[in-house]
């Protein structure tokens, strides 16, 4: 740059562009999702104290954990697919939905086993997603999309559009009562009275979720594979391999998801899990990670799931209904989106 | 123009699938009764006219490389904007409409400038505003959720302009819009221009085109046409609520599913608005075919990945050959006569 600015034979022509980068920019660059998360926990204090009572309070924090525990197990699995530069899993809603309803209509084999058979599910969905994609090399989003409609005419034909209770699709034996009704219990347990076990169950799936990122090959090379699909190709690295690994690891989250969903919900249907498709992609693009790949972390993740439930509360503190509540989270994912994209623009990298 | 001679190939079938779907769905259409009456027809064509529009609004968007995830809320917001006009205000109904249009205009400019200008990928931004737009929709018409009914301009577009043709006015005036709209895209400037950044968006704009004025026109054609569509739709169905055209499957589904059947390329710069409304038609009929909306799920889904899996193959079987000799694909298919 500085040679073609010697070089110009007219010299009252200088480049006045900045070349130094913002400090500001790179701050929020590292720190990410978690400046905002510290915010909106001082806006939560000063709201709550406003409408006298406390933020920290046993009840609160348990609200928001539990309201974030189902989307922070989905986004756990689903920033791999955004890292690995393939948008979105457009799949989720039904594979949560399937989950639910294989381990419901599964229930009279005992309860471990019927929790088995949702997760196999949800990896089966995984692996062919992943065929398509990371083999075939359908388009992301369109054929997940597809496949969730495929899914979803599946689940409606075979149950005719009904929904299923665990309690009367098991039989009247002992053992298959007792498997219902600690199928029902998994989302009400609560552990030394205050944090639920869903919260608990996201919280591990996010540690395990950390350590395969980052401390294993099969992270490694899905930086590599996010952040440059040929150059990764080139160097040897079975791509094929590590995006049909990282739709497996989203599916199998989503049905873990799907499960503890309809464990709250006492019922399953193929309506589960309708809306969570852009609910956690809106936590995984908040936590920082770019939608082309290669960029974000799982901790940032954690953050941007957070910063989701956070909002949330701080606007039914507000007195905002649900639907209103819409117009807002519109306004700030599209701020956040934006100071992200530019922060990153700015850097070089976006 | 040049003519190609026509040859009945795989080829041929795969460009028009659109118009197989339809004759093989009006061909199962014989073995149902009451299937060919003019009540049918007009009601089925009537009910299936919002998707159109949708497919239309998607169609220009997709053909422009960006995907507009907001079309089904502008529809909805503008069926409640114009009946709430009117019943609210009372204003006629030729300025409700027109009101409700520019609100689409207004969505599409808004898409534009986040596409254009913020560099937020279209998928994010028109998420982002898929979300503010089901908020202003729940305020504008809160708790009951659904706004007055209105049956006073209905007959107006239920009747047909002419005496015995079994269409309703809402479908010709879906059909007159669709037919400019093609041939817009077809024979203006802005139309080409439109492929043309979606196609190559680096290649347009170093040929001169502006191509953020390009991608914003086509934001707004597609948000314009979605809200009129919506309008038109809330007038003729005499009432508008939040889960306007929602029956089993998200109108937006639909559209998505019509646009893959009609050809248009995933990736942009290829595909016909009037390809994705034959489907759509076609996809209104299979709906009545079929009593149950289960099976109504499955079949199009089915169909839908069929053509997304053929296209795959297709591409992956491409991609095989064209690392190995570099022109050999153009070989081969010399040798197969379609060179």
């Amino acid at each position: 740059m500085s040679e073609q600015i010697n070089n110009n034979p007219n010299p009252a022509k200088v480049d006045s562009r900045k070349t130094e980068i913002n400090r500001g920019i790179i701050l929020f660059n590292k720190l990410g999702i978690w400046v905002i998360v510290v915010a909106l926990v001082i806006l939560g204090v000063i709201i709550a104290m406003a409408n006298g009572s406390s933020f920290f309070g046993a009840s609160n924090v348990q609200s928001i954990l539990e309201a974030v525990a189902l989307q922070g197990m989905v986004c756990s699995g689903l920033i791999y697919v955004v890292y690995a530069g393939n948008m979105n899993d457009m799949s989720i809603p039904l594979t949560m939905a399937m989950a639910g309803m294989m381990t419901v209509q599964s229930i009279n084999l005992g309860f471990p086993i019927a929790l088995a058979i949702g997760v196999l599910s949800g990896v089966c969905i995984g692996l062919i997603n992943g065929f398509m994609i990371g083999k075939l090399k359908a388009n992301p989003i369109i054929w997940t999309w597809g496949f969730n409609l495929l899914l979803s005419g599946i689940i409606r034909v075979v149950w005719g559009g009904k929904q299923l209770y665990a309690d009367s699709v098991a039989a009247d034996t002992e053992y298959a009562q007792n498997a219902a009704n600690s199928f029902y219990a998994i989302s009400r347990t609560y552990i030394g009275g205050v944090i639920s076990l869903m919260a608990i169950v996201m919280l591990v799936m996010f540690v395990i979720s950390w350590f395969i990122h980052s401390k294993t090959s099969f992270g490694q090379k899905l930086k590599l594979v996010g952040t440059s699909y040929e150059a990764a190709r080139f160097s040897g690295i079975n791509c094929t391999r590590v995006v049909t690994m990282s739709y497996v690891l989203c599916s199998t989250a989503a049905a873990v998801g799907g499960i503890f969903y309809a464990a709250l919900r006492k019922t399953a249907s193929y309506e589960n899990g309708t809306g969570y498709d852009f609910a956690c992609l809106t936590c995984v693009l908040l936590g920082g990670t770019l939608l082309g790949g290669g960029q974000g972390s799982v901790v940032g993740t954690l953050g941007g799931v957070l910063a989701y439930g956070i909002l949330n509360n701080i606007l039914s503190w507000v007195g905002l209904g649900t639907y209103t509540k819409y117009a807002v989270q519109g306004v700030v994912f599209l701020a956040i989106v934006w100071i992200n994209t530019y922060s990153e623009r700015k850097l070089g990298k976006g | 123009m040049e003519r190609k001679n026509l040859k009945f190939n795989g080829s041929f079938l795969n460009n028009n699938r659109a118009y197989l779907f339809l004759i093989i769905v009006l061909f199962a259409g014989i073995f149902r009764n009451n299937f060919f009456t003019a009540f049918n027809i007009n009601s089925v064509t009537g009910n299936g006219s919002l998707v159109m529009w949708l497919g239309l609004g998607f169609t220009i968007c997709l053909i422009a490389g960006h995907m507009d995830l907001t079309v089904q809320y502008v529809s909805t917001l503008a069926a409640l904007m114009c009946l709430g006009l009117h019943s609210r205000q009372g204003l006629p109904w030729l300025v409700c409409i027109l009101i409700a249009t520019c609100m689409g205009v207004l969505v599409g400019l808004i898409n534009g400038f986040l596409v254009t200008k913020l560099k937020i990928h279209s998928f994010i931004a028109t998420l982002g505003m898929q979300f503010v737009l089901r908020g202003v929709m729940y305020m504008y018409s809160p708790e009951e959720q659904s706004i007055g009914r209105d049956y006073s301009a209905n007959e107006a577009l239920n009747g047909s302009l002419i005496p015995g043709l079994p269409f309703s006015l809402y479908f010709l005036i879906t059909t007159l819009v669709i037919v400019i709209v093609m041939v817009f895209m077809r024979n203006t400037r802005t139309g080409r221009n439109i492929y043309m950044v979606g196609g190559n968006l680096e290649t347009a704009w170093l040929a001169g085109v502006k191509s953020n004025q390009v991608t914003t026109i086509a934001f707004v054609l597609s948000s314009a046409s979605c809200a009129l569509g919506g309008a038109l739709n809330g007038i003729y169905s005499g009432a508008a609520n939040i889960s306007m055209g929602e029956k089993g499957i998200a109108p937006l589904m639909i559209a998505l599913t019509a646009t893959i059947i009609g050809g248009t390329d995933i990736a942009g710069g290829h595909g016909s608005v009037l390809n994705t409304y034959i489907s759509l038609v076609a996809v209104a009929f299979l709906r009545a075919l079929f009593k149950k909306t289960e099976m109504q799920v499955l079949v199009i889904a089915i169909i839908l990945i069929a053509c997304i899996c053929y296209e795959t193959i297709a591409q992956y079987r491409k991609s095989k050959v064209l690392g190995t000799r570099p022109n050999l694909h153009l070989e081969y298919l010399k040798e197969i006569g379609r060179g």
